[in-house]
């Protein structure tokens, strides 16, 4: 079922990276509106629903019932009295007018959409260029970097989190006690969460070390897909690297890039953990939460489960207005 | 073992599973539950067989929930020993939780039939959160039994709702003053009697050590509005007051605002600790000579006098008081510790209520007193000793106090208000500003 | 300039992977020196990168009084090893077994059935295929903190507590999204050519599936199967809720019985036991790792 032959239409050249995305600005003009093959309607029609039927099957016992759940339970005046037993109330729109009409939730989403585009654009750019080094540089160093980069993310978050927090403490932190050392007496003792601005710098560091190896995996996994021929003809061709790199590799990877970078985009907007950790360590709860953490104070931490479902909603709905730029490149391409 | 079969079945089992889902239909899947609960699961239809060994429940394994270390090993074991030997075949399994994470864990499986706990310790200012929603079984028949009135009164009362009580005592702990005795001599200091003479010594020793970097007279991270509470309540003020049937922040009352000021001067003149610091792991600056005086629970001690965590050899210059109230009398401090309660959907409420009457049988409860804790009962306190860590111990508790009683304190907690009044403080805030903008989140977060 | 690589022979070997092309005609000096500095600068990199990983290292072989003290401690020579027989000593092989079952069933699982997925949406056009695409899209934006509640209450009623399987399915389902979109441009990118060609060739449809289609998906599949192992072996959050029992503990809920929110948590066996939990991942990639490196496609696909 594999491979039902379909008789093609186009060269390999588009197909030797994604066949979704032909090179179109270097390697010629596009297939005019071809994707890589058309199979004729009605031909075994049933072969793709068969093949998605264990990805389905798992999808929906997963998530279907607690989806429907949570939908449900964003209208409902649901705690923890409802967790054990008691009939939940339905409140209509309540818990989403609370959620919406508090003005402090707009400073934090403001402040989130900042932070997790920032830190989104950081990691995609600092992620590229060093799954582009790995494809540069012989095995040995290749292992190095992608070992190191692999034990970054494979690093239990409570260890690195706590790491993290040792490295900046105000005073026993290595990084004071460097500076310290360099003559920079001001940063004896010197406090890197209680002002904002610099509280967020430390969190987008170490969200950025520890994203970072799974854009550079993903991409790297792309590149290797982007036949050398098409380079090495442009560098013939007297491109430089960067225009090589602009015009042939980005939009053969591009693919992986879009959605590796929504993921980022995702991920970034509903940071948790490393903010919980920082504000625990220091700083101003009230000036640095961010949606993940002032949603979980919100609800989630007190059994407010109707509020928590809500803010979930409300959250979804933010991220897709925020990708939503990027969600129609991905579909166009889906659909040339 | 099951994990190696299911590793067997492989994928195919996966899609077994999946095709079970449907019809919630769980019988081919028993051996992926652990063996145990099997017991009482089944103990649960009741078939009256047994019943001729007169009112004994039938034996079933117990799970009890005891978190962090308060609880140690050898207190651990009499306790399962004396359960065994009081229930002929039934057994009892402690499982240690930690307490992050343990409100999600909670609020999952003791809402679970067949995986709930039997009995949960729980943190006293988390037990409203669970009384009022029906997570705990009724054991108010029970209290005169396990205690009565010598049961620590206010740890009664956040295991009580409506006049019913589901959570008791486990046992409690608060902080006193170690203080360190060569540079009270160095300085001519005392050990202060009154909140004035505590002051005046925290702020001396800061002066005469002024050439120590980061040096506290008296150590108060920004954060650490527990252990700031004591004089807040030793100048009269409060968190939260209750007004009318509704609870409402009282940090802006002239008492409240006057012991606010007095923090905020112990911040600036006498605290060496980060201004946005919080209050864990105190033997790390103490170690460093950085310490004076701190206000910390008792087994601060055992980590100093640790040869791997702290610096046994500072032990000959710890000494430790009260801190003293206004009045001369022990300052009201916060009083912490935990609860113990049987879970509503156990299986075995019969051998849950036995293993909570256990717990809180004298024989059991004397062993806390002697590992540095407070008991659940009045009348066992003087277990503690007479060392001067055990006077300080019993002072301090003699007067403590524990935090609002409003069922939602919790959430006043969780929103980090008091984390971040105090951090604002220390750095300098303006006092009437920041208790009034305190307040009202206060309020919100109560009603 | 247009570059159509024709494709000459599907079992034309590919050039080894891993190993350093041969030296192109255009192979000058320059060419490798500025491969020496790229690699320096790639090790520059990494080096940095380690750090917060040396710091997890260097801790674990530390007394918990030196661990943060005025002076920091660089170098652990007079460090010690306790951390580490205390850690192994408290359960550690029972969770990395736990640990280990859940994080193959998911990785297999995952794997397979999105590739199946990838294969359905690169090779065929059919009704529904972009509200798949776009529900497997949404799926991931979902925020799955507040999910427990409902997804433990699923699970008891299925007896699926406390067991492998229940905890598996849901993270099957957390990582086979973005392994379907991972996948599903490997997929398209196989040409067809080359299977046909194999076939030509005399090759069973299996043959040319393992001997032709494989190879070139298995950059892809290493890279989504690192991102599933990961996912599985390092979550907490549903391992918490779901394994409520001691003997079900997964790897990163072991780790957290180190700590102490109240009193003295055990630093030093800490780093020692997320040292331990990072190695089998290493090892994992290590196995894999040849699978992905460049040169396989062009090799494969070179005229």
């Amino acid at each position: 079922m594999a491979s039902t032959p379909h008789v093609r239409g186009r060269g390999a050249a588009a197909d030797s990276g994604f066949s979704t995305n032909p090179p179109e600005s270097a390697a010629g003009p596009p297939p005019a509106g071809a994707p890589a093959h058309r199979p004729r309607r009605g031909r075994r029609p049933r072969a793709p629903y068969v093949l998605l039927i264990p990805a389905i099957a798992v999808l929906v016992a997963a998530l279907g019932y607690p989806l429907l759940r949570q939908a449900v339970m964003s209208f409902q005046e649901f705690g923890l009295a409802q967790q054990f037993g008691a009939d939940p109330e339905w409140v209509g729109f309540d818990n989403y007018a609370t959620l919406l009409t508090d003005s402090y939730l707009w400073s934090v989403v403001a402040k989130s959409i900042a932070f997790c585009l920032i830190v989104a654009a950081t990691t995609m750019v600092v992620g590229t260029a060093l799954a582009s080094l790995m494809m540069a540089v012989s095995t040995g160093p290749r292992l190095i970097l992608q070992i190191t980069l692999l034990l970054a993310w494979a690093m239990p978050h409570l260890a690195s989190l706590t790491v993290w927090q040792w490295l900046f403490d105000s005073q026993y932190g290595v990084i004071n006690w460097l500076l310290t050392r360099l003559g920079l007496e001001q940063f004896s003792g010197h406090s890197w969460l209680i002002n904002p601005l610099s509280f967020f710098i430390v969190a987008g560091i170490v969200v950025v070390w520890m994203s970072v190896p799974f854009v550079a995996f993903a991409v790297y996994a792309g590149l290797t897909q982007v036949p050398d021929e098409l380079r090495e003809a442009a560098g013939l061709d007297g491109a430089s690297g960067w225009q090589r790199f602009r015009l042939i590799t980005v939009p053969l990877i591009r693919p992986v890039l879009l959605i590796v970078g929504l993921l980022q985009i995702i991920w970034d907007l509903k940071v948790f953990t490393q903010i919980f950790v920082l504000q625990d360590a220091g700083g101003i709860t009230r000036e640095t939460n961010l949606i993940g953490t002032y949603i979980y104070r919100l609800g989630i931490g007190e059994g407010q489960f109707g509020m928590a479902a809500a803010a979930a909603w409300f959250m979804l709905l933010l991220t897709v207005t925020l990708s939503l730029y990027y969600v129609r490149i991905l579909l166009r391409e889906e659909n040339t | 073992m099951r994990t190696t079969r299911v590793l067997g079945a492989g994928l195919a089992a996966v899609a077994l599973v999946l095709a079970a889902c449907g019809s919630d239909d769980g019988n081919g899947d028993d051996d992926a539950n652990a063996e145990a609960p099997a017991a009482s699961a089944d103990d649960d239809g009741g078939d009256g067989d047994d019943d001729g060994n007169g009112d004994a429940p039938e034996p079933a394994e117990i799970r009890l929930w005891l978190n962090g270390p308060d609880t140690p090993d050898s207190m651990r074991d009499w306790l399962v020993d004396a359960f065994e030997e009081q229930n002929p075949g039934s057994t009892l399994v402690i499982e240690e939780q930690q307490w992050e994470g343990l409100m999600d864990r909670l609020t999952t499986s003791l809402g679970s039939t067949s995986e709930t706990p039997d009995v949960v310790e729980v943190g006293n200012t988390q037990a409203p959160t669970f009384t009022t929603v029906g997570a705990f079984s009724d054991i108010t028949d029970l209290l005169p039994e396990l205690g009565g009135d010598d049961l620590l009164e206010g740890f009664v009362e956040a295991g009580s709702a409506e006049g019913r009580t589901y959570a008791v005592p486990l046992y409690a702990g608060s902080a006193y003053v170690f203080y360190r005795t060569d540079l009270f001599d160095a300085s001519g200091l005392d050990v202060p009697t009154t909140m004035e003479e505590f002051v005046d010594a925290a702020i001396t020793l800061k002066e005469d050590n002024a050439d120590v970097a980061n040096f506290s007279g008296f150590w108060l991270p920004g954060q650490d509005w527990r252990d700031g509470a004591a004089f807040l309540w030793d100048a009269g003020g409060d968190f939260a007051v209750e007004e009318n049937g509704e609870w409402v922040g009282a940090l802006s009352t002239p008492e409240s605002q006057a012991g606010l000021e007095l923090v905020q001067r112990l911040f600036e003149e006498a605290s060496g600790a980060p201004r946005d610091g919080n209050e864990a792991e105190p033997e790390v600056p103490f170690c460093a000579d950085e310490i004076g005086m701190m206000l910390r629970p008792g087994w601060v001690r055992w980590s100093i006098d640790n040869e791997e965590i702290g610096c046994p050899d500072m032990m000959e210059n710890v000494g430790v008081f009260a801190l003293p109230g206004s009045d001369g009398q022990p300052a009201p401090v916060l009083l912490g510790g935990s609860n113990i309660a049987v879970s509503a959907n156990s299986q075995n409420q019969e051998l849950a209520t036995n293993l909570v009457r256990l717990i809180l049988s004298d024989d059991f409860q004397r062993q806390y007193p002697e590992n540095g804790l407070t008991p659940a009962k009045v009348s066992l306190a003087d277990g503690l000793g007479d060392d001067e860590f055990a006077q300080a111990t019993i002072e301090a508790v003699s007067n403590a106090k524990l935090t609002p009683a409003a069922a939602a304190w919790a959430s006043v907690e969780g929103s980090r208000i008091l984390e971040d009044l105090f951090v604002a403080i220390a750095n300098g805030g303006d006092i009437e500003q920041l208790a009034s903008d305190a307040d009202a989140a206060i309020s919100a977060q109560l009603n | 300039m247009t570059a159509t690589p024709a494709i000459t022979s599907a079992r034309k070997s590919p050039a080894r992977p891993g190993t350093p092309k041969p030296a192109r005609a255009s192979g000058s000096l320059w060419r490798r020196g500025r491969r020496r500095l790229l690699g320096a600068l790639a090790v520059g990199i990494a080096l940095i990168w380690a750090f917060p990983i040396y710091w997890m290292v260097n801790s674990s072989f530390l007394p918990h009084n030196r661990i943060r003290s005025t002076e920091p401690t660089f170098l652990p020579i007079d460090g010690s090893v306790a951390a580490y027989q205390r850690v192994l000593d408290s359960g550690f092989f029972s969770a990395l077994r736990t640990s280990l079952t859940i994080t193959l069933i998911t990785l297999v699982a995952a794997l397979l059935f999105a590739f199946l997925a990838a294969l359905a949406l690169s090779r065929f056009r059919f009704r529904g295929r972009t509200s798949f695409i776009v529900t497997v899209l949404v799926i991931q934006m979902i925020p799955a903190e507040a999910l427990f509640i409902s997804q433990f209450k699923m699970l008891e009623g299925w007896q699926l507590l406390n067991s492998v399987l229940g905890l598996s399915l849901l993270y099957v389902a957390t990582v086979v999204p973005f392994t379907i979109w991972m996948l599903r441009g490997f997929v398209a990118g196989v040409p067809r050519e080359l299977e046909e060609a194999a076939l030509v060739d005399g090759c069973s449809r299996t043959q040319a599936f393992f001997r032709v289609t494989l190879p070139l998906l298995a950059p892809g599949l290493v890279a989504s199967g690192v991102y599933a192992f990961l996912q599985a072996w390092n979550e907490f959050t549903l391992a918490l809720v779901i394994m409520n029992r001691p003997d079900s503990m997964t790897l990163p809920l072991w780790l957290r019985t180190f700590t102490d929110a109240n009193r003295v948590s055990d630093w030093a066996g800490i780093m020692a036991g997320s040292a331990l939990i990072a190695i089998p991942v290493i090892i994992f990639f290590l196995l894999v790792q040849r699978r992905m490196a460049a040169g396989l496609v062009s090799g494969a696909v070179k005229g």
